[in-house]
């Protein structure tokens, strides 16, 4: 509603409060400030404090102190955990991203030919992203499972070929918590690059076809190039989910076999519920912060700038 | 006549649809007694509760509240149900208990209880039962119950063992013994069994199941302080001995590499459904479940026996259990969650689930603790131990798992996992 019909609808007395609160916008925006600065800014604040602590979970007193944080950084487990963590992430974000580019040309291109089927690819893959982590977690596991009765296993023994510790043998599990949440995370990519396929310009395949572009040249020189910026936004999103993802992998593997497959976020959920370590966890979860942000920024100086698009 | 009918059917329409209006309304989903009932009590409980999976053990519970409710009818229970995660939910509420914000009356986990009491955050329970009824319970019930000034803490209601299920027609007699145990476990993969099997992943099981043979050696995890003792002196050998232990059974193939994957006991159960498991080393509850999942032939080849010990006479096994606890300050409502102790839990819901009661008189007092099976499982109990109710418990826990893992998995030497385990202990004991 703009602002005369305010003028023309509102008594006389509403109508000078209106006038005078016209032009600023503070006012308006008060209401997202205050529920973002309570539900958003207060408890990373908090955890910020914390992290200057030596806060625990069972214990009334909390004295502030550095030492949480060379407590925290210093620990030896601290460089096997942030392996794990980018191995997953990493891993996700390239399987994630090329699964989906790959899906979404596929319904794109079955949608142009009328090809029966696409709606139910596109649902399919929807399903995985649907599902809650802990019952993704809970499926992989019975497809994963080692017992002469696992799903994965069965089909090798038919197939004649040997078995594989999908989760009991420290070098695997990391693969296997990984496929099992870029099977999740897939369609979301799919959705993002969908939209931003549909969005290019078709003048632009028919310039390539009179020009006697191949398909993959199509691809690589016009359709990549198109998607730079929803790829990058689309890293930036499977990056910060990635990172905090830990219910698939407490149910899949619950970090083990020993520390295997123990990413930053279970890391912090076992120091803070397991060891009752606030000032640790919230050490971490700072770092967490950190990675994701450093990250985050990365991707977005690849971004096309304005005068680029 | 006619009319006389008429006027019984519609009579008896009305009286039916009057008590099933009140049943109704007597529990529904978050709560038992009347909306408004002039006094009410916040409930959290587990799935010990109403909120049971198993639709006949949710509505005997129901039935045992409502029973309750009628008993008080000035009190309704506004109920509220933990997830399967229990450690988080405990930490939870310990959270919640400091801030005063924590239910009025709740299931607490019988191995963190100390968590709670050291925080100071329970009732006083002591007036509610009797001597005699704190006579009654077994010893490490007694003393997990009591603070040092022998306050009553919390009512511990239900406890459990752990034992070695077996497949007679495969092993016939009861290993006695760790190498019976594992000459037994090798004869069965002959017969193309996966052999013996165990919790060894990334959970509390893991520890809680492993314990029992270090618990046998005569090892302890934390000295009289609280402070972890179990990576050193005497403790260290004992604790290394029965680290090999389990890592020979897998190393020789006694157990499968599997196991370190296992952080479920319905693994075991689906093992022992599938036929492909002749050995497992499970709860005493899993039995009422084997008998409910098996074929009646099938569930008869099944018996169990003590965990078998280093030797034949040094036995052990680990009991754990729930409690019923009050976090109110308000003397009315911590009398009637020690009533809900009392009246639904100390007995009643142990029949009901066939949970083992935590007196030695109720053994006697329900006819289903009379069962071959159940008797067997009381007399086990005199090797029971408990976990021990101190804060570092749950990190210890969690270093034993990393520790299990990477020892079966054959990442790490045992004495290396140990010192890791260990270090990591005391450097979390140093930071409580």
């Amino acid at each position: 509603m703009s602002p005369i019909a305010i003028e023309v609808d509102s008594p006389p007395q509403s109508r000078s409060f209106m006038r005078r609160f016209a032009g600023a916008p503070l006012p308006w925006i008060m209401p997202v400030i205050v529920v973002i600065g309570i539900f958003y800014l207060y408890p990373v604040i908090d955890v910020f404090r914390l992290s200057f602590t030596n806060a625990t979970l069972i214990g009334d007193n909390q004295d502030y102190t550095l030492g949480s944080i060379t407590n925290a950084l210093s620990s030896p487990q601290l460089p096997d955990i942030l392996w794990a963590t980018l191995i997953f992430v990493g891993g996700s974000v390239i399987g994630q991203q090329i699964l989906g580019i790959a899906v979404a040309v596929v319904v794109i291109r079955g949608e142009k030919r009328g090809l029966f089927g696409t709606t139910i690819l596109r649902t399919t893959a929807l399903v995985a992203w649907v599902v809650p982590g802990i019952a993704g977690g809970i499926i992989w596991q019975m497809l994963f499972s080692e017992a002469p009765y696992g799903a994965l296993n069965s089909i090798l023994r038919l197939m004649h070929m040997p078995v594989v510790a999908w989760l009991s043998d420290p070098a695997i599990a990391p693969w296997s918590t990984l496929i099992s949440n870029i099977w999740r995370g897939t369609a979301f990519s799919m959705v993002v690059m969908y939209a931003a396929l549909k969005s290019i310009d078709p003048s632009l395949y028919e310039a390539a076809e009179v020009d006697g572009a191949t398909a993959s040249q199509q691809f690589f020189f016009v359709t990549l190039p198109q998607l730079r910026a929803a790829i990058l936004v689309n890293m930036i999103l499977i990056t910060i989910q990635t990172v905090n993802t830990f219910d698939a992998i407490i149910t899949l593997t619950g970090g083990g076999p020993g520390r295997a497959t123990e990413v930053i976020s279970l890391y912090v959920f076992n120091i803070v519920f397991r060891n009752y370590d606030l000032s640790g966890g919230s050490v971490l979860s700072v770092l967490m912060l950190i990675i994701s942000l450093g990250l985050a920024f990365v991707y977005a100086s690849f971004l096309p700038k304005e005068e680029e698009q | 006549m006619k009319s006389a009918t008429v006027s019984a059917f519609a009579l008896s329409t009305m009286l039916f649809s009057a008590s099933t209006s009140f049943a109704q309304e007597l529990a529904t989903k978050d709560r038992i007694g009347l909306a408004d009932a002039p006094k009410s009590l916040v409930v959290r409980l587990t799935n010990d509760s109403p909120n049971n999976s198993d639709p006949a053990i949710a509505e005997g519970y129901q039935k045992l509240f409502v029973d309750f409710i009628k008993k008080h009818p000035d009190w309704k229970l506004q109920m509220q149900f933990m997830s399967s995660d229990i450690g988080t939910e405990q930490a939870k509420m310990l959270e919640q208990a400091k801030a005063g914000n924590a239910p009025d009356c709740a299931a607490v986990d019988s191995f963190v209880l100390s968590q709670f009491m050291v925080n100071h955050v329970l009732a006083d329970f002591t007036p509610y039962f009797s001597k005699e009824e704190v006579d009654d319970l077994f010893p490490f019930i007694r003393s997990g119950i009591t603070d040092k000034d022998q306050t009553v803490r919390a009512w511990w209601w239900d406890t459990d063992l752990r034992v070695l299920y077996r497949n007679k027609s495969i092993v016939a007699d009861a290993p006695q013994t760790w190498d019976d145990l594992k000459k037994a476990a090798l004869a069965s993969t002959k017969e193309g069994m996966e052999g013996v099997l165990f919790n060894g992943g990334r959970w509390e099981g893991t520890t809680f199941d492993w314990l029992a043979n270090y618990w046998a050696l005569g090892g302890k995890l934390v000295d009289d302080s609280g402070k972890p003792v179990f990576g050193e002196g005497e403790n260290k050998e004992k604790f290394l001995k029965a680290l090999n232990y389990f890592k020979d059974l897998v190393d020789s193939g006694a157990a499968p590499k599997r196991v370190s994957t296992i952080a479920n006991y319905d693994d075991l159960n689906a093992a022992a459904a599938a036929a492909t498991t002749a050995l497992f080393i499970g709860g005493n509850w899993q039995y009422a479940q084997l008998k409910a999942t098996l074929d009646e032939d099938e569930f008869n080849n099944w018996t169990f026996s003590p965990i078998p010990g280093p030797s034949a006479d040094q036995r052990s096994t680990g009991t754990g259990g729930w409690t019923i606890a009050s976090f109110s300050k308000d003397k009315d409502k911590v009398e009637m969650c020690a009533n809900l102790a009392r009246e639904v839990y100390m007995g009643p819901a142990n029949a009901l689930q066939q949970q083992l009661p935590t007196r030695k008189s109720l053994f006697d007092k329900y006819e289903v603790f009379s069962t071959e099976a159940n008797k067997t499982f009381a007399k086990a109990l005199v090797d029971g131990q408990a976990r021990p109710g101190v804060p570092i418990y749950p990190e210890i826990s969690n270093q034993i798992q990393i520790m299990m893992g990477d020892v079966l998995s054959g990442t790490k030497k045992p004495e290396d996992a140990l010192n890791a385990a260990y270090n990591a202990a005391l450097e979390a004991y140093k930071r409580l």
